[in-house]
């Protein structure tokens, strides 16, 4: 029996009208499929008694916007920045228990596994760290202001008005324009390390059940499939609370703006 | 000193293995962007926007209903004021027909005693002076049966039938004996 470690890169399945389409491709596919059905379903039977379905739903939600609230701190915002922050919930936790279902690491197609967690691919969190991380600067731009949000990233005009104000405030509002230049040094880092932790997380957890089924198939990899399972709960919170804190924070008007 | 066009090429080909042993790919980047963004939008319409537009509508309704609920409260509670104000009005006003009832109850008693107490002295009266009348017509009755009677027994001694003339003759005889 050989052990097969899965490459980093996803593998290609086969390929459509010269595009490649590889096993995350897939299992995005699949996600996709899920929640058009469920969309469809809660769609059309949605009603102000709700069904077994939509109680559920509407439980989950209930209590994702009790969580969100406690960053937002009111519900309005949660309720503004939940179409990008709540599909990166739901997305990322489905496509993550989709890789730990059974059959996952076990059919083949053309010698690579058919179905592969979707997160274990850095396309797909980079995409979406790019997405969260783009919105936040998209909302920032609609409260407070296009030139008001640059200004926390290129804080030249402090700078020129230090000039009337001495010495002291010249150094101040130095320090404070390399600290703009940082800031935008860590809009990246966002982008990597939302990116990356995901990515790292997913297929860590991938390799990990890959080789513990190689070594011993039954009953061993169970826990760890629990593990997984919460694990999945974890990244999708993780991801979701983050980008909610990025999306908070870069609503916020600098304190330097604020108007007296 | 700039590197030169070679240490460049190397560079980059080194960044792009690098990006290439993680897996990034312009083409699937941009392939699970689509992806992404068709599944939020997937998840916004169809699961999240429908369930949170009823969440809010049920909330708007139960607040509604939480409104209702204290105005029909208040009202219930004004209701009630209102209907005791009125209870205590018509026990007050029950109180005074009552009185006044009472109070014409013992003065038409009075009347009706009085009236009857009347009536009765009036029959009593009337029956006094019926028996009056009664006891004078038998008086007068028992003295012309009296006088008959001792006419008769005069008859009887003197055996002598009296009439008028003979017994003013008889009268005037015995009153001149007892003048003498």
């Amino acid at each position: 029996m050989t052990l097969k470690i899965p490459p980093l890169p996803a593998e290609v399945l086969f390929h459509i009208l010269g595009f490649s389409i590889t096993n995350t491709i897939i299992n995005t596919w699949i996600a996709m499929v899920i929640f058009l059905c469920l969309g469809i379903a809660i769609k059309r039977h949605i009603s102000m008694k709700p069904g077994k379905l939509q109680n559920a739903s509407e439980f989950f939600l209930e209590q994702i916007l009790g969580y969100f609230d406690q960053v937002t701190g009111n519900r309005e915002k949660t309720i503004r920045f939940l179409p990008i922050v709540g599909s990166i919930f739901f997305f990322v936790l489905l496509s993550n228990w989709l890789g730990i279902i059974p059959g996952t690491g076990n059919l083949t197609y053309h010698h690579e596994f058919v179905l592969r967690s979707a997160n274990s691919d850095l396309n797909l969190t980079l995409a979406m760290a790019l997405v969260s991380v783009i919105l936040s600067h998209v909302y920032a731009f609609m409260s407070i202001g296009v030139f008001t949000h640059l200004g926390k990233f290129v804080q030249i005009k402090k700078v020129f008005l230090s000039l009337k104000k001495g010495p002291i405030a010249v150094i101040s509002a130095i320090v404070e324009f390399f600290v703009g230049l940082l800031e935008i040094i860590s809009e990246v880092a966002k982008v990597i390390s939302l990116s990356l932790r995901l990515f790292g997380n997913v297929f860590a957890g991938e390799v990990l059940m890959m080789v513990l089924s190689s070594l011993i198939a039954l009953l061993v990899p169970t826990p760890f499939m629990l593990l997984e399972l919460f694990v999945g709960i974890i990244q999708a919170a993780v991801f979701a609370m983050l980008t909610l804190v990025y999306m908070s924070t870069a609503v916020e008007i600098p304190h330097g703006s604020r108007k007296h | 000193m700039d590197p030169t066009p070679a240490v460049h090429t190397t560079k980059a080909l080194h960044n792009a293995s690098i990006f290439a042993s993680l897996g990034l790919n312009t083409q699937l980047f941009v392939f699970q962007l689509i992806n992404f963004l068709v599944i939020s939008a997937i998840i916004w319409w169809l699961i999240l926007k429908p369930l949170n537009k009823k969440l809010e509508e049920r909330k708007q309704l139960i607040d509604e209903s939480v409104d209702n609920a204290k105005e029909i409260e208040t009202n219930l509670w004004e209701s009630e004021q209102k209907f005791q104000e009125h209870l205590d009005q018509a026990k007050v006003e029950a109180n005074k027909i009552i009185a006044k009832a009472t109070k014409e109850a013992g003065a038409m008693e009075n009347k009706i005693k009085d009236e009857a107490k009347t009536e009765i002295e009036y029959l009593i009266t009337q029956a006094k002076k019926h028996i009056e009348d009664e006891r004078k017509a038998m008086e007068i009755g028992v003295q012309k049966k009296a006088g008959k009677l001792v006419v008769a027994a005069v008859e009887k001694l003197i055996s002598k039938k009296m009439d008028d003339k003979k017994d003013t003759v008889y009268i005037s005889k015995v009153l001149s004996d007892l003048s003498k």
